[in-house]
């Protein structure tokens, strides 16, 4: 095990940000995300990052890698046992689409059209909306 | 009245976690065999779960935020997985004996044989989770629970000596004829079924049902305090009982028929028809409690939607994965498995898987970013820092107990 | 690239010395383009701990100390944990990431950085 006796003992203060700042696993990863009309749809199970390559150098000046996409589905159990799952097996739910980040992440579509949906939707026209009363609202 | 059954949340909560079937049996063998001497830890026990329940409705009402997203969030998915691991097997088999609980009152009441009772009983909880409305639902299982009452009453009937059963609950030792062991074994197990987790999770997620937001605070304190004690004296109640006619017997408790055995005793046939409408709907309401529970911890650590306020096509993954948990419980009960010793099985367990899911509760409460400036008291975090090492003591002590004693024989 | 890939990875130096292990990524929200919801959520750099890969609550980079004794017992696991900026970071891995020649460590406090 290394132990890191390198570690910088001055920190410079921090420069001043131009926006509001997140940090990923405080803000956002493991958070419900809600669609435009309150349904929850997922949980953040990780993020995809655009604009870096993993492993290659960057020059001096590089514009810095953006938040692509909220990631959900087998994601999730890489991150709990290890490994990393094919780029296409990924669920992804754009970042254009997320329109708050609270303790809960707001999109502003509905959760009927997106991907992340899909088991969701299967389960409830293959099986729930199948047994009377599926449809029935209780109110 | 509209305040009166605003605390429905709260008994209902409360019946899961203290007079559901194992517990019923567990207050009345501990009556039977330790008189009122392991009562101090019903007390300690209604305090702490006050103390978190309160807690996790508070998060719920100001963030809209229930337990089981907290805990994902907060601990992230391994260990999120390994209290949702736990919890849900706690959950399953609680289930399980709670079906099977309905059953053996049916049989009480009948006479016919509870195997035959439980495809209809499970098909009843399923029935009321898929159709009937969460606000009626707990309104009539608390308050038909609440017949339990005439175990108190039967108490005062029965004109104990209150002095030898105040002596027993003020100045507890251990009974000659038990070992230290067996009392501890029982100890943890009356404190872990008090504090089981999924009285939290269905606590939290209740408020969310009912739509609680910051205004409803005073009703959510509300609920807490008068739930849980009342669910306490009710199961002091059964083991008083227990003690005062049981006990000198020397009758050994082990069916639901020698619980009810006191109330006839003491208040005739009115009574026992009390007893046996109480039995049913706390068993019923546990069972209740309980599916839901399984429901809401999966349902929230994975984010689908929940929750009975939708209707079933709009949280299909939340109603097929509780349809699948009643699906379990019947088969494992077709195998003829006893449900009064599956109970008191997962109380145990559920005292081991305490400390993850109370640890989170108390940071998230005490969060500004969740809760504003609705944080902890200081004197709440001191109790609740305190219940923490309790919590752990008994959980540490759960498993090497129940080897030890042979699960309290 | 996955956020989780560079989660938890070495951290070392230009020379190769051992940093610490980034615990977590900062970005920052820009103003919204017309036309979107949010802002673009930019990657402002990486927060190593010398100590420990998990972040946990995150006591090591807001004021807040309670519940006593949790927020001290974390905050001291994450003691001398620093942000790197984007600008200082030469490559970004999966096993390792390395920092550029005489990067600079910030504080990595979040109270004044505009979040709530």
């Amino acid at each position: 095990m290394n132990r890191a006796q390198n570690a910088p003992v001055h920190l410079k203060p921090a420069p001043p940000a131009a926006g509001r700042v997140l940090d990923a696993q405080l803000h956002l990863l493991d958070r419900q995300v809600i669609d435009a009309e309150g349904l929850p749809v997922t949980t953040v199970d990780d993020l995809e990052l655009e604009g870096v390559e993993a492993d290659s150098p960057m020059t001096a000046g590089d514009p810095p890698p953006v938040i692509s996409a909220l990631l959900t589905g087998p994601v999730l159990g890489t991150r709990i046992f290890g490994g990393r799952p094919p780029s296409s097996r990924l669920i992804r739910l754009p970042w254009k689409d997320v329109s708050a980040v609270d303790v809960a992440i707001k999109l502003g579509v509905r959760s009927e059209g997106l991907d992340a949906g899909w088991v969701e939707r299967w389960i409830r026209d293959k099986i729930i909306m199948r047994i009377p009363g599926g449809k029935h609202d209780p109110h | 009245m509209k305040r009166l059954l605003g605390v429905a949340l709260g008994i209902l909560t409360a019946i899961g976690g203290f007079v559901d079937i194992g517990d019923l049996v567990t207050n009345a063998v501990v009556g039977s065999r330790f008189g009122m001497s392991l009562i101090w830890v019903v007390g300690v026990g209604v305090v702490g779960i006050c103390l978190f329940a309160d807690m996790s409705g508070r998060v719920a009402a100001v963030s809209g935020r229930a337990t089981f997203e907290v805990i994902r969030e907060r601990l992230g998915p391994r260990a999120g997985l390994a209290n949702l691991g736990a919890s849900f097997f706690i959950n399953l088999m609680t289930v399980t004996a709670e079906v099977g609980g309905i059953a053996l009152a049916l049989q009480l009441v009948t006479s016919i044989h509870y195997l035959l009772w439980i495809p209809l009983a499970a098909f009843a909880v399923w029935l009321v989770i898929w159709r009937v409305r969460f606000k009626i639902m707990e309104n009539v299982a608390g308050l038909l629970g609440l017949c339990l009452v005439v175990f108190g009453v039967a108490l005062f009937l029965l004109q104990p000596d209150w002095g030898q059963l105040a002596g027993q609950a003020l100045s507890p030792a251990v009974p000659q004829t038990e070992n230290a062991a067996v009392y501890w074994f029982y100890a943890v197990g009356l404190f872990g079924a008090a504090m089981t987790p999924y009285e939290v999770f269905f606590f939290s997620s209740g408020a969310v049902e009912e739509g609680w937001k910051r205004k409803d605070l005073i009703q959510s304190r509300i609920n807490v305090l008068a739930g849980f004690p009342l669910g306490g004296l009710l199961s002091v109640a059964i083991a008083g009982c227990a003690a005062v006619v049981l006990m000198p017997a020397g009758v050994e408790v082990t069916s639901l028929s020698q619980i009810v055995l006191p109330v006839a005793d003491a208040g005739g046939k009115l009574a026992l028809a009390f007893a046996l409408v109480g039995i049913l709907a706390a068993t019923f309401g546990a069972a209740l409690e309980t599916t839901l529970s399984s429901g809401y911890t999966l349902a929230q650590f994975f984010g689908w939607s929940w929750g009975k306020f939708r209707s079933p096509g709009r949280a299909a993954r939340f109603h097929l994965s509780m349809i699948v948990c009643l699906l379990v419980a019947l088969g494992v009960l077709a195998t003829g498995a006893d449900p009064i010793l599956i109970t008191e099985y997962s109380v145990v367990f559920s005292a081991v898987a305490l400390p993850l899911t109370y640890l989170p509760i108390l940071i998230v409460a005490n969060d500004p970013q969740y809760m504003g400036s609705d944080v902890n008291s200081r004197g709440i975090n001191v109790a609740a820092n305190v219940y923490l090492l309790i919590i752990l003591a008994a959980s540490l002590g759960a498993i090497p107990l129940m080897i030890v004693t042979g699960a309290g024989a | 690239m996955i956020l989780t890939d560079v989660l938890g990875s070495r951290v070392t130096s230009s020379d190769g010395r051992y940093l610490g292990r980034v615990a977590d990524a900062r970005f920052v929200l820009d103003q919204p383009p017309p036309g979107q919801l949010l802002a673009g959520a930019r990657l402002l750099g990486l927060i190593v701990s010398p100590h420990s890969a998990g972040s946990f609550m995150g006591y090591e980079r807001n004021s807040v100390n309670r519940p006593w004794p949790w927020a001290q017992l974390l905050k001291w696991w994450h003691r001398g944990s620093f942000l790197v900026l984007w600008e200082d970071i030469e490559v970004m891995g999966p096993e390792t990431v390395t920092l550029r020649e005489g990067f600079s460590a910030y504080d990595p406090g979040l109270d004044g950085t505009g979040t709530a």
